[in-house]
């Protein structure tokens, strides 16, 4: 009987699944702090929350810089990674954040004090700022997701489901966290209106979560393998327990029960920030480089991969 | 101008790993750092037990992700149909070495050119007179040799291996020694699927 089952490897010269084990914890923070800080930003914006745009461009402004320069193998040269927009959505994501930041550092600007007055710029530019502030926030919430799903390598990422994840896992945090931003300042209606948003996009996000693995398990064996580690493996616990339960199950029970009571707001918000940050660490522990011999597998009697 | 890819006969290797030193002294590649490598896997039952082995390498793919993923213009490739890799340029992203499916590329550390082959923080003379060609942080792969073909010379694994299991030619040359053998032997590309285009062959 031939044997069927090729495990993994690690650095060995051996046979096998490989893990990914170029981007770490750090990216995942600066991938995490990118997407939560802008979900709140354009939230906010969209409620005209002067805190929540502070707050969240703040964040993405310093944590999402900071984890990804400590990356970085040369970080000094980090203002390459802008030159090559037409190919590369490193470089189209450094750009929008720079917009993002850019613009809506000019947005806050202009609702607090008026461009005009400040920075002697018309008013009818306030306008436009604020459109291009939108549109950079609206990539950069997408464009971790596009960076990882262009990648072959892995057949967990290479999904169109994984994009969505960024943005709808982004939107997620953003809502919630103007909940908590916004409370005393936002009226009863926005706050429900909040609620609800939270509620169905916590359901996208489980929706999107197990389209992923399911997409992954039915592509490749490389991708099925992710999944059995997301599932039943090492790191199935972590994904349960952190990723579904506490990340998706449990704000959505407190918001469905107890969605108006601030404290519950803030549980949700916590555990929802919790989940997101281990499904953000673990779509990457789990990725796993396949075999290359898959398609001469028949020639030299190896296991095939399909 | 030419194709430049190799073709690996899996008949021929007989897993001796001399390709994988040759390389180290050719590159001077740090300690745990592998441009190429013979992978091992044992399949069947006793007595029945057969081991096989696989060389891999960089395979200069012609669609090649490592190069479109680049933000900063680091990853090239050469007319000859080499990819390269600008020291000066890398920022260390590691985006190609996420995108490269046959996880091909290395990124250097600073403590991989620092720390010495006896973990002293000592170099050897080798490793002093060889690691001034890196630089910490960057992305590292297999050239094929890049200078040694510049000079008409064989890559360093093709020169030394003992069994002529890897052949290195044009593969536009369809009477190059690798084009023969590809169309001869029905050569198969590593992970077709991922519409790379390797210029890398294996034969049975």
């Amino acid at each position: 009987m031939i044997q069927t089952s090729t495990g993994l490897v690690g650095n060995s010269f051996k046979l096998g699944y490989r893990f990914q084990r170029y981007w770490d914890t750090s990216m995942a923070i600066a991938f995490f702090s990118a997407e939560v800080g802008t979900g709140l930003f354009l939230v906010s914006f969209y409620f005209d929350l002067l805190s929540g745009m502070i707050l969240g461009l703040a964040i993405t402004g310093t944590l999402k810089p900071y984890f990804h320069l400590a990356h970085m193998g040369v970080p000094d040269r980090s203002w390459r990674a802008i030159l090559r927009p037409d190919r590369s959505w490193i470089s189209r994501g450094a750009i929008s954040i720079g917009l993002l930041i850019g613009f809506g550092a000019l947005h806050i600007i202009n609702r607090s004090f008026g461009l005009e007055a400040t920075l002697g710029l018309p008013a009818a530019a306030g306008q436009a700022i604020a459109y291009l502030a939108v549109a950079g926030a609206l990539v950069v919430m997408c464009y971790q997701g596009m960076a990882m799903s262009d990648s072959e390598a892995f057949t967990l990422w290479a999904s169109p489901l994984v994009p969505v994840a960024s943005f709808c896992y982004a939107l997620t945090a953003g809502v919630l966290a103007t909940l908590a931003v916004g409370w005393g300042v936002l009226s009863e209606g926005q706050r429900a209106t909040l609620s609800t948003v939270a509620l169905t996009m916590l359901l996208i996000d489980l929706a999107v979560v197990l389209g992923i693995l399911l997409h992954a398990r039915g592509k490749s064996k490389g991708g099925a393998f992710s999944v059995e580690l997301l599932v039943r493996g090492e790191f199935a616990a972590s994904f349960r327990n952190q990723v579904v339960i506490l990340g998706l199950v449990l704000p959505v029970a407190l918001l469905a029960v107890a969605g108006s009571v601030r404290l519950v707001e803030l549980f949700a918000l916590l555990a929802m920030l919790i989940g997101f940050f281990f499904f953000r660490t673990l779509m990457f522990k789990a990725a796993v480089f396949e075999p290359i011999t898959h398609d001469l597998a028949g020639s030299i009697g190896l296991p095939s991969a399909r | 101008m030419a194709k430049l890819g190799m073709v690996f006969d899996l008949k021929a290797c007989i897993g001796c790993n001399a390709c994988v030193v040759a390389c180290k002294q050719e590159n001077s590649v740090p300690d745990g750092v592998f441009f190429t490598r013979t992978l091992s896997h044992e399949y069947g039952e006793y007595p029945g037990v057969k081991r096989v082995y696989i060389p891999t390498i960089c395979n200069q793919c012609e669609d090649a992700p490592c190069e479109k993923v680049c933000p900063s213009g680091a990853t090239y490739t050469r007319a000859d149909g080499i990819v390269m890799v600008d020291d000066q340029k890398c920022i260390g992203c590691s985006s190609c070495a996420v995108a490269c499916p046959y996880d091909m590329r290395t990124m250097l550390t600073k403590d991989a050119l620092t720390t010495g082959l006896f973990g002293t923080g000592e170099l050897t003379p080798f490793e002093q007179q060889g690691y001034g060609r890196y630089t910490a942080g960057t992305a590292v792969k297999c050239d094929f040799c890049s200078e040694r073909v510049d000079a008409g010379l064989k890559p360093a694994c093709v020169a030394t291996c003992p069994t002529d299991a890897r052949i290195f030619g044009d593969l536009d040359d369809p009477n190059s020694a690798p084009s023969v053998m590809i169309r001869e032997r029905n050569g198969r590309q590593p992970l077709p699927e991922k519409n790379t285009k390797p210029k890398v062959y294996y034969v049975d």
